[in-house]
């Protein structure tokens, strides 16, 4: 994001004005999970607009750790306010997929730039996802077959989801940044 | 929350509008600490996991329905609660039939199926009889300041952008922009959802975080490693 005042505020990274828009990030996806759960059925739609806002996050403030911050905030904020209705494990739930978009920024940091490289991530991230509630159903004493398959059916879907909405992420990027609201993806830091 | 309804000749009705929705109510759970919840909470989900043989988790099954009832909450919103894994538990029940046949594969499908929903219900409970300032004023003490004033930040601009989304939906569907809920099934339609509708919510994003971190770093909220309290209120 432009910055006026270098001074950080969080994690000796971000400053403050970094750490309340990633916060208005995680307000996106709280609203998003909350008007779908009420107009719309089908399973992993929720991965539509999560992974837009993840990639969107990393995209605006291209530093390491800024989708995880995101992750951080809307789990303890769907705790707060009674959504994670898998209880406490809605912290793997948004964690596991904000950290797989910072380790894909860490590794190729102008993947927000390029529509097959966010498309790309934002479906292995959302596919990962779905390995959140594997180790539940292998404690439980699911057979290793019936897991693999749910497992396939449910990544297959979160990252269909994903990978649609991640293509428009470079697209809002790059306006953003045309029109001086970001940084222009030349001097990402890591 | 919707209110508690009373429908003559019927029982009281509690609705909740969604799963997990924290319900006031005078309860012996209500009355438990946040840290006894939690407790309870763990040991049934461990429990959950453990259980093996039919009577084990039948009476599983009955200890964790009166938690749950014991918080006076209705079978509605067990339904509420529940209902996602009921979906996946068919999902579960079809794949191990296919995979075992209906006569062996039945029993393993359900017995994993209701131990996967008794896993997260003590979790609901738990969500459902403590209040959000309770869960704050813990969360205060585990988390650092920083990070719980973005989450308190993030949950006070939630009418905030929901009033503007409003607004910039109606302005660009007088532009002619198709982001009517039936207009959006057809992903052709998807682009004016980008752009039209999230593009402008990000530039208000940006500005609104500016004017904020700018009106927060005049009070000097930041500078120190503690939290500090503007003088008046303290």
């Amino acid at each position: 994001m432009m910055q006026t005042n270098d001074r950080t505020f969080l994690w000796r990274r971000f400053t403050l004005r970094e750490g309340i828009f990633l916060g208005f990030c995680a307000t996106f996806i709280i609203l998003a999970r909350a008007g779908l759960r009420l107009h719309l059925h089908l399973p992993g739609h929720v991965m539509f607009f999560t992974m837009f806002f993840f990639l969107l996050a990393r995209g605006c403030v291209p530093k390491i750790g800024s989708a995880t911050l995101v992750g951080l905030i809307v789990s303890l904020a769907s705790f707060l306010l009674g959504m994670g209705t898998k209880g406490p494990a809605v912290f793997v739930k948004f964690l596991l997929p904000a950290m797989l978009v910072d380790m894909a920024g860490y590794i190729f940091p102008a993947f927000v730039n390029s529509m097959i490289a966010c498309a790309l991530v934002g479906a292995v991230s959302a596919a990962v996802r779905a390995l959140s509630d594997t180790l539940i159903e292998w404690l439980s004493g699911m057979e290793g077959e019936i897991i693999l398959q749910k497992t396939i059916v449910t990544a297959g879907l979160f990252a269909c989801y994903a990978g649609l909405s991640a293509l428009a992420v470079p697209s809002i990027v790059r306006r953003l940044a045309r029109n001086g609201l970001i940084d222009s993806g030349a001097d990402e830091k890591r | 929350m919707k209110p508690a309804v009373k429908i003559p000749g019927h029982k009281l009705l509690r609705t909740s509008d969604y799963a997990c929705q924290y319900m006031t109510h005078d309860s012996p759970v209500h009355h438990l600490g946040a840290g006894w919840k939690i407790g309870i909470c763990t040991l049934l989900s461990a429990l959950a996991v453990g259980v093996r043989t039919p009577w084990e988790l039948f009476a599983l099954v009955a200890v964790t329905l009166i938690y749950y009832f014991a918080a006076r909450l209705t079978p509605f919103d067990l339904w509420r609660d529940t209902r996602f894994f009921v979906f996946q538990a068919v999902i579960v029940i079809c794949l191990y039939c296919i995979h075992s046949g209906l006569a062996k594969g039945i029993w393993p499908g359900i017995r994993t199926s209701v131990q996967v929903i008794l896993f997260y219900i003590p979790g609901a409970v738990l969500l459902r009889t403590t209040r959000t300032g309770d869960m704050m004023r813990g969360l205060r003490r585990v988390v650092p300041y920083r990070v719980s004033f973005l989450v308190f930040v993030s949950i006070r601009f939630v009418p905030f952008f929901l009033r503007e989304l409003d607004e910039i939906m109606t302005a660009q569907q007088l532009r002619g922009a198709r982001l009517l809920p039936r207009q959006l099934l057809d992903p052709r339609n998807w682009g004016d959802l980008f752009h039209c509708l999230l593009l402008p919510l990000m530039v208000r994003a940006v500005k609104t975080a500016e004017e904020v971190s700018l009106s927060a770093e005049a009070r000097e909220f930041g500078t120190r490693e503690q939290r500090t309290y503007f003088e008046g209120v303290t």
